[in-house]
């Protein structure tokens, strides 16, 4: 177990399901919201190291969640994850200081990677 | 005038109309189709089949790639699967449309058949359940169902449409009901606030509990329950039922035995049958069933229950029978009691025990007779009451040794048939028949520990390494078991349990012992084969083109089989314990996440085989169940339609085949299907000059360049002929079907050729126009007659040569698949003409590529135009 804390966020209960499965064997603590008003409102109580958020959700979207997230925390990193491998998104993401972009299905042993890669910067 | 000009369009809509119907009543006349078959041009006929393999070929893609994605070692959507589907669904619609062309409509339900899958297949994406799914009658019930109506279930319906066995009628109400029934009421968040801190919080517990009790059942279902118990009255008429529990998972690894509630003798009534609905569902929230599913390491909520509604046997008798001794010995234990047999399931008295020994034939060895002082009854205002036994029913054992010895030819055919010793639930009806209610697997004591140590992988020389690093990874894990060498395929029925298969080839007929096999490894073989998808499946460890493991492993010995990842392939003799398999621990955790699980059922209507032997007369439409069946039933049936349709009178009507006629011995027959030659004088030969079609012309011209035809034969060694021999019939019945080794199709842009040169294949199709959009080279490379080293040495020589021409391609094995379009006519003809001395010069060029380096030699000669093969 070590102390980082990962926030996962997506509208499809799955991702969430066996991301927090797959990161917790890594030892992380795994919180996981199906969309984005109660996970900023958890952001607000406290911080987390990184933020795993879809692109693409209904009401607040993954855009919305990473200028909040930097604008709370600037260190933490926001890795953002579509479902459409979309260019102009990957563009916008990635002028907007997200720390990486993974189109969907994502192979969860590079986002492992992506999220060391995070914690070690 | 004006009257007939007013309706004269309505008669030409109507005599359009009658056309029409004509048409189509034609089509529909067998002897007349066969007629219009026999008339086709063999040219048509062929372009339909390379249409379905086509489409075939990238649905097979798109299948192994779904597998891939949704196996666990990716995070994947709804959006995804969608999206894959339909994908896979155009490509199927796709290759249905040649399909129909080329069979002239020979199967006329494949569509109906397709639309059926794809249906359940969409509603199980969106998670839409038709009311079809909701409630299914036990005749309605297939194996790829065990998801959604319970192990329980799928066993009783198996035991009765397969074993025809006595199974008492009944319906099931599926998970996906179970799913609805949740959600209508709201319970999801209920059941998420279950568990806090790791233990069950008993107020939420017993809420849960209550709100299912009185909940509400949705409409649609209620409707499906009330039709289903109107069913069982008209065919039952005085009858009642016993409401059972079949969550997805019971019966299966876990028996789950007497976790969950059975109401017994409820009225056939909708109200009746939907209140004890509600008390089995609620059971799963029991404290029992929970704690027993967290021991398991299932999380609450992760499992969905489907029940089962049976009509209730009036049982003189009943019990239970064991197929073995779980303490070991090969016979049947049976339980009997008078009456109901909850008093034998839950232990109340004092049974009879019968021990019966299986061979050749089931014999009563002893009869203990049992006190039996308490029996259960069915009671007439509905449920069960216990009773005292009447003494002189005490003093006589239940069964007569006839009935035993039926009952125990029944159990061992339920033994035999799952591969497992078997916990059965028997009654003996007043009509005097044997009726089997339920059968699980039997939980024995087998004295292993638990694989749990950390991974270590011993290097002490106490396990040799037999294999490392050959093959192709088609499913990672650990497997631990006896090599198993299989040599003929009805060797297949006599593999032990557990065994380690190996393999010339991969085969789908594996499937029949897959579930029960510990690892996979075939010499040769494809990660995108029947097989392949079918080991992702079930998650057998599995490695193809292992080259020699049918030599190097030897039958009976004990191995370890590690698959963890590229580069980390290995075979160890012995049995190691401590080995972790990672990646199936991986799996049961992933599949304890009910979303998980859910989402990838859909995979059961998409990659799993049932048509296995085109030789069985259930390799039918009718036993198409999933995508891939369907696929591989048009892939069948489209090369038996090419191979007839050579033979038949219209195929090569107007378009002889012409022989070449060329300064080397190629034996190339061509079929000129328009301005291909050019032929005027009527004759069967044709020279070289008269060669129209401009891409075989260019191909032609590359193989009678100067040198690179050798006409001395380079001897092969025996080691090489022998291989040779084994391999032709894999290449052969592929079902890639090589109509016609040696022939060529063509039109003045258009080339199709299929050359066979002794136990190899070249396919090469292009189209050649002014207009390069249009324009493809697809060349396909496959087989030979030396050992596989060599075999790949020259396959990677190919692609050496072929990748200084910009082709994009995929190599496995001894088979390259090579690509390049939209490419213009004049560059194109160059290609054609190195591929031209490719296919002449690759020959023989296999048995001289002694080593690695020689493959790097050649290819530097080949390309500065040096053909010399004794180098």
């Amino acid at each position: 177990m070590n102390n980082y804390r990962i926030m996962v966020i997506d509208d499809e209960k799955i991702v969430g399901d066996m991301a927090k499965m797959s990161l917790e064997q890594e030892g992380y603590a795994v919180e996981t919201f199906l969309n984005a008003e109660p996970a900023l409102a958890r952001l607000k109580q406290e911080k987390f190291d990184v933020v795993i958020t879809d692109y693409k959700m209904k009401g607040i979207d993954g855009m919305e969640v990473l200028r909040t997230v930097k604008k709370l925390y600037p260190q933490t990193k926001v890795i953002m994850i579509t479902a459409f491998a979309n260019l102009d998104a990957a563009i916008e993401a990635l002028r907007g200081d997200v720390h990486d972009f993974f189109p969907k299905p994502v192979k969860i042993k590079e986002l492992k990677e992506s999220i060391k890669r995070a914690l070690a910067a | 005038m004006n009257a007939v000009k007013k309706h004269a369009p309505a008669f030409f809509a109507h005599g359009a109309g009658l056309l029409k119907s004509a048409a189509a009543w034609v089509l529909r006349r067998p002897l007349l189709q066969r007629f219009f078959r026999a008339q086709r041009d063999f040219a048509l006929v062929f372009r339909r089949f390379r249409e379905v393999l086509d489409s075939n070929n990238r649905a097979l893609e798109i299948i192994t790639d779904i597998g891939e994605k949704l196996g666990g070692e990716y995070l994947f959507d709804r959006v995804y699967v969608r999206s894959a589907y339909a994908d896979l669904f155009t490509h199927i619609a796709n290759s249905i449309q040649s399909f129909d062309v080329l069979t002239g409509n020979r199967y006329p339900t494949l569509h109906d058949v397709f639309t059926r899958i794809d249906g359940r297949i969409r509603s199980m994406i969106e998670e839409t359940p038709s009311p079809a799914d909701l409630v299914l009658p036990f005749e309605d019930i297939t194996p790829e169902r065990s998801r959604d109506v319970g192990g329980k279930n799928v066993h009783l319906a198996e035991m009765k449409s397969v074993l025809k066995l006595a199974v008492p009628d009944g319906f099931a109400v599926s998970a996906a009901a179970y799913d609805i029934f949740i959600k209508y009421n709201g319970l999801e968040e209920a059941i998420a606030r279950l568990v806090k801190d790791g233990e069950i919080v008993e107020s939420e517990r017993s809420a849960l509990e209550y709100r299912i009790v009185t909940g509400e059942v949705p409409p649609e279902l209620d409707a499906a329950i009330g039709a289903a118990v109107v069913r069982m009255r008209d065919r039952h008429r005085e009858c009642s039922l016993a409401v059972r529990s079949s969550a997805e998972e019971e019966d299966g690894d876990y028996s789950f035995a007497g976790q969950f509630e059975t109401v017994l003798n409820v009225a056939c009534t909708k109200d009746d049958v939907v209140t004890a609905y509600k008390k089995v569902v609620a059971s799963l929230f029991s404290p029992k069933a929970l704690a027993y599913q967290q021991r398991m390491g299932y999380t609450p909520g992760a499992l969905a229950m489907a029940v089962g509604c049976v009509l209730m046997v009036d049982a003189v008798a009943s019990g239970v029978a064991y197929t073995s001794d779980p303490e070991g010995g090969d016979r049947l234990l049976i339980n009997a009691n008078w009456g109901l047999g909850v008093s034998v399931v839950e232990g109340r008295t004092d049974a009879d025990l019968y021990t019966v020994t299986k061979d050749p034939e089931p014999a009563v060895v002893d009869i203990r007779r049992g006190a039996k002082e308490l029996m259960v009854q069915t009671a007439p205002a509905g449920g069960v009451r216990e009773v005292k036994t009447a003494v002189d029913l005490r003093e006589r054992v239940c069964l007569t040794d006839e009935q035993i010895r039926e009952l125990s030819r029944q159990a061992v055919v339920i033994e035999r048939y799952y591969r497992k010793p078997q916990d059965i639930e028997w009654a003996l009806g007043r009509d005097n028949r044997i009726y089997v209610l339920q059968a699980r697997p039997l939980r024995m004591v087998t004295g292993e520990e638990a694989i749990s140590s950390p991974q270590a992988i011993p290097d002490d020389g106490k396990y040799p390494v037999l294999l490392e690093n050959r093959g192709v990874i088609v499913q990672k894990g650990v497997g631990v078991g006896r090599v198993f060498i299989l040599r003929r395929l009805e060797d297949l029925e006599t593999i032990p349990k557990g065994a380690v298969l190996v393999a010339k080839h991969d085969s789908p007929h594996f499937v029949r012992v897959m579930p029960s096999l510990s690892a996979i490894i075939t010499d040769t073989g494809a990660p995108t084969s029947h097989m392949a998808s079918l080991s992702r499946e079930f998650r057998v460890p599995t490695i193809v083109n292992a080259e020699n493991a049918t030599e190097v492993l030897k039958q009976g010995q004990e191995v370890t089989v590690s698959v963890e990842d590229e580069g980390k392939v290995r075979v160890f003799g012995g049995r190691i314990k401590g080995l972790v398999d990672s990646v199936r621990q991986n799996f049961s955790r992933l599949e304890d996440l009910y979303e998980y699980r859910k989402k990838r059922y859909v995979l059961r209507y998409i990659s799993l085989l049932n048509l296995v032997d085109p030789l069985l007369d259930d390799f039918s439409l009718e036993k198409c169940r999933t995508m891939h069946d369907i696929l591989r039933f048009m892939h069948e049936k489209a090369v038996s339609e090419l191979v007839e349709s050579t033979r038949s009178s219209g195929a090569f009507k107007n378009r002889k085949t012409v022989k070449l006629d060329l300064p080397i011995p190629t034996g190339i027959l061509v079929i000129d299907i328009g301005g291909g030659l050019d032929m005027h004088d009527g004759n069967d030969t044709a020279r070289f000059e008269q060669v129209s079609s401009v891409p075989l012309r260019a191909v032609l011209t590359g193989m009678m360049h100067q040198g690179v035809w050798h006409s001395e034969a380079i001897a092969l060694k025996a080691g090489d002929f022998l291989t040779s021999m084994m391999r032709m019939s894999d290449i052969v019945s592929d079902g890639e079907s090589f109509v016609g080794y040696n022939i060529a199709v063509a039109s003045k842009d258009y080339m199709n050729m299929s050359l066979r040169f002794g136990y190899h294949f070249n396919m090469l199709d292009c189209y050649c126009s002014e207009n390069r959009r249009n324009n493809h080279i697809y060349f396909r490379f496959v087989g030979g007659a030396t050992d596989i080293t060599k075999r790949s040495r020259r396959i990677r020589f190919i692609a050496e040569v072929l990748k200084e021409y910009g082709f994009n391609l995929r190599s496995k094995g001894d088979l390259i698949i090579a690509r390049l379009a939209q490419i213009g006519r004049e560059e194109m003809i160059e290609i054609l003409d190195q591929i031209g001395r490719l296919i002449a010069y690759t020959r023989q060029l296999d048995a001289v590529l002694h080593d690695d380096g020689a493959v790097e030699r050649y290819v530097k000669n080949f390309l500065s135009g040096s053909y010399d093969l004794s180098m």
